[in-house]
């Protein structure tokens, strides 16, 4: 049994790499189709993509896309986090529910959607429309990452503060803000990211103007397979390995360093 | 002169009554225990007087001023919570530094003036370090540190011991006894454990069900409790229902125990008042036959219990479970199952009323 | 100040609605307003009537995709299981090094893009691909065609999808105690019987988690069908984008967008009602 699942656990850790990586030697292909293993190698994909407006536009609507999305996310969020964790009142867990809808409704439901409403106001193929939507499809997700630090969170420590002198604004700034800030930035980059990967609403209302980085993928992958797509993979993949591996990387770095004292001992 | 005034306190939450007309005056510079289970209302007392949460009815006054009405930022009321509370992206200095902070001192002169609060509470050179890093005993430290370096009206001390073992415990009643003395600072001490309320206190207030039972000094609520709450919840008791039979003759009676002479009660009593009598187990002697001049019972022996250096022998007399405690060396003559002799003072009995 | 003036400041505690409020008022319009807009559309368009509905539930069209969905959908959940639990088992049973590096790899596979990962399978699976050049090369001289069947689209969702099991099941395996196990063993428990009796149903929880979380997803999934199935053979996301985008039929789209979307929340709900919804994607 257990060597069983063992061979099978490594079978599958091969299932799951083997296309996580084979984007890399492609993405240097020196082949205009897909071919694999590579008939020779160059960097002629990545000149292309660092060249063509058709690809860098799409690149530049998503990451200003999902910036906006990720700043109008937080500033809805937050406040409705400190109201969801910290009070109770009536139709609270109605209104913690309703939260997690949009995680609940099919994305292509959602494009049907806002593809009939935004065209009603004029929004579709335009920034603001993939904004306005990306941000109530993100909603959830900083919702769930900065309700369970805020849950976390020790009050006393704040109202340590207000019975040291701090007003309840200064309070919020010196210790509610600076102690949450690890979650509030894990929030935003969720909220980031879940705009910078959505492809279904963004394939319906995005249009040519405002076509985003996975909208233009998805067209070519549909339409050519131009490699390029190759070197957009190989750049999302190192990004995704920095931005997982960066935690471990700091935390071996701080642990490996010489500590000033002996860590906590009994409480 | 009472410096802390709470006056007819009562906190409701719905139908439930957590605190019922508590009212204390507080001298200045005394120390203060507020003692009692959980949910007796210690604790929403303190967090009332900080002012975290609002009375129902009922002042607060400092100083012979109100501050119902303040903020709990307004109220300059130093505390130690029970999980320390220490803000755990700044230092120790900056921790203790923080009341000065809000306070406008400027960083030089505050970061020196902690630094000088860290060296009393005996924490000379760990400034640098982040709470993490330091001990549990040094945590408390630094937050007793912070909550008197801004020199605070009261300090309110939450169960502060609660999360050391034992021995860092009595270390710290040691420490933190001696802080407040030289400071001279009113502190009030919620705890639910009764031997530190007893070894620290100036006073103690038993609290139970949102009610105030007693307070007073703490050989008072041990030798002379005004209820049979209070007898029994602190220390060992044995409480023994009997009727006055004589007032003027100071004796009660008890249907299985028989006649009860009493030298001390505090309240006035009549014939045939019913009442509760109080005989602490160490005030009881254990012998084989009875001795003169002693009220004697006999008692055979059900349970004895060694700690060492002490143990505790429960038997039944009559229809009563008695406790007695006998020293160590005294326990060999007895054996579980075997019938001896109980005696007392009738200067060990005490005569409670409620 | 009174009793009575308290209880009257609780109770009109307006600040938890104040807080609430930018963002409640923002879903309405955002969210629920387009939402009833499908709703709507799929009785109004493009005249009031039931007929949408009338078609997209009995027309032969429709019902084939409905059934190949939801087919598909428990075919890949079945498979996300078959894969997900051994690597589980594996995470959670190794050194705590190997573990480490195998959740960092599944990490990764959940945080790349859908597209990217289903581009890598249209290169592993396409016909100058490594796979096909294997098969030929074991002597198999005509292979079949790989790419842009039900096989390509499969294959690819369970390998998209996988993380969201392991990760569920993962999280519950982690938090058995070994004592259990062992406590187990010495009662006699062995090998097949260790595992039915003890270990699969301390992990349900976790299969069950996970199985809705893909389930749902698969349900509703419109890119990797897209790109890599067989366009004989669509899933019901997809329907609904090709009658928005080549017919821009709003009216059947969104019935049809409509029974996914019921269907979805049934499915939820049921989970809700055992589980609550945010164990889901806690």
């Amino acid at each position: 049994m257990n060597l069983f699942m063992r061979w099978t656990g490594i079978l599958v850790v091969i299932f799951i790499a083997a296309p996580l990586v084979i984007v890399v030697p492609m993405s240097f292909s020196s082949a205009n189709s897909l071919q694999f293993p590579p008939p020779g190698y160059w960097l002629g994909y990545y000149r292309a993509y660092f060249t063509n407006p058709d690809w860098l536009i799409p690149t530049w609507n998503s990451i200003l896309i999902a910036t906006a999305t990720t700043i109008l996310t937080m500033i809805l969020v937050v406040p409705a986090t400190f109201a969801l964790v910290r009070h109770k009142f009536r139709g609270k867990s109605f209104a913690d529910l309703m939260m997690l809808m949009p995680l609940a409704v099919p994305h292509i439901v959602m494009a049907v959607g806002y593809y009939s409403y935004l065209g009603d106001l004029g929004l579709v193929h335009s920034h603001l429309g993939v904004i306005l939507a990306h941000t109530c499809l993100s909603v959830p997700i900083a919702f769930l990452v900065l309700s369970a630090n805020l849950k976390g969170f020790d009050r006393n420590l704040e109202r340590a503060a207000q019975s040291l002198g701090a007003s309840p604004t200064k309070t919020f700034m010196h210790i509610t803000l600076p102690i949450l800030r690890p979650g509030l930035i894990i929030s935003a980059l969720f909220a980031f990211v879940q705009s910078f990967d959505e492809t279904v609403v963004a394939i319906f209302i995005s249009g040519r103007d405002a076509a985003t980085l996975p909208r233009k993928m998805f067209d070519s992958i549909r339409q050519e397979a131009d490699p390029v797509i190759a070197v957009i993979s190989t750049l999302l993949f190192f990004l995704v390995l920095i931005g997982i591996a960066a935690p471990y990387f700091v935390s071996a770095l701080r642990s490996r360093a010489p500590k000033p004292s002996r860590p906590a001992g009994a409480h | 002169m009472s410096y802390l005034q709470l006056s007819d306190i009562t906190k409701t939450y719905g139908h439930f009554t957590a605190l019922d007309n508590v009212s204390l005056s507080v001298d200045k510079g005394e120390f203060v225990t507020f003692l009692g289970p959980s949910g007796s209302g210690k604790t929403t007392t303190l967090m009332i007087i900080a002012g975290f949460e609002k009375a129902s009815a009922g002042t607060v006054e400092v100083g012979g001023q109100s501050i119902s009405q303040l903020a709990p930022h307004e109220r300059n009321i130093g505390i130690v919570f029970q999980n320390y509370a220490l803000f755990p992206h700044k230092t120790a200095v900056e921790n203790v530094y923080f009341p000065l902070q809000m306070r406008g001192v400027s960083r030089t002169q505050g970061l020196r003036q902690a630094e000088d609060m860290l060296s009393l509470v005996g924490l000379k050179g760990f400034g640098h370090r982040h709470p993490k890093e330091l001990s549990g005993g040094q945590q408390q430290r630094v937050a007793l540190a912070r909550a008197l370096v801004f020199e605070p009206s009261l300090l309110l001390l939450d169960e502060p011991l609660g999360a050391l073992d034992k021995n860092l415990r009595e270390q710290m009643q040691i420490e933190i006894k001696r802080i407040q003395r030289s400071l001279g600072v009113t502190t009030i001490f919620v705890t639910h454990d009764q031997s530190e309320a007893m070894s620290m206190s100036d006073r103690i207030v038993v609290f139970e069900k949102g009610r105030i039972e007693q307070a007073a000094a703490p050989l008072d609520i041990y030798h002379r409790p005004q209820t049979s709450f209070v007898a029994a919840f602190i220390g060992e008791s044995n409480l023994i229902p009997a009727t006055i039979s004589s007032a003027a003759g100071k004796t009660a009676e008890n249907p299985a125990l028989g006649a009860f002479d009493y030298a001390g009660a505090d309240n006035a009593l009549s014939d045939g008042q019913k009442v509760t009598l109080l005989i602490r187990p160490e005030h009881i002697k254990l012998s084989r036959n009875p001795i003169e001049g002693r009220r004697n019972v006999r008692m055979t022996v059900e349970t004895i219990v060694n700690y060492g250096d002490n143990a505790l022998v429960i038997g039944r007399a009559g229809e009563v479970t008695m406790r007695v405690r006998v020293l160590g060396a005294d326990v060999v003559i007895i054996k579980e199952g075997e019938e001896c002799c109980i005696s007392w003072m009738p200067e060990s009995v005490f005569v409670i009323t409620k | 100040m009174g009793m009575s003036l308290s209880r009257l400041t609780e109770k009109t505690n307006i600040w938890p609605w104040l807080l609430l409020a930018p963002l409640g008022i923002y879903m309405l319009i955002f969210f629920v307003v387009p939402l009833a807009d499908v709703a709507i559309m799929s009785f109004t368009e493009p005249r009031v009537s039931l007929a949408n509905y009338e078609r997209v539930l009995t027309g032969a069209l429709y019902q084939r995709v409905f059934v190949n969905t939801f087919l598909t959908a428990a075919f890949v959940t079945l498979c996300c299981l078959a894969v997900g639990y051994p690597l589980a088992y594996l995470m959670a049973h190794s050194k705590p090094r190997t573990a480490m590096l195998i959740l960092l790899l599944v990490t990764m596979s959940f945080w790349t893009s859908f597209l990217v990962r289903t581009y890598s399978w249209m290169v592993l699976l396409g016909n100058n691909g490594p796979l096909i050049a294997f098969l030929q090369m074991i002597g198999i001289d005509q292979p079949p065609q790989l790419l842009f069947t039900r096989f390509s689209s499969t294959l690819a969702m369970v390998h998209i999808l996988a993380p969201y099991m392991i990760m569920n099941v993962y999280s519950v395996m982690k938090k058995i105690d070994p004592v259990l196990i062992r406590s187990a063993e010495s009662l006699g428990a062995r090998g097949w019987s260790l595992f039915r009796h003890v270990y699969l149903p301390l992990t349900a929880p976790g299969i069950a988690n996970g199985s809705v979380l893909v389930f749902v997803i698969c349900l509703g999934f419109y890119v990797t069908p897209v790109l890599l199935g067989s366009p004989r053979e669509q899933m019901i996301a997809g329907l609904i984008g090709h009658q928005i985008d080549e017919f821009l039929a709003f009216g059947m789209g969104s019935a049809m967008a409509m029974v996914l979307l019921v269907v979805t929340l049934i499915i939820l709900t049921i989970y809700h009602r055992r589980f609550g919804l945010d164990k889901l994607w806690g």
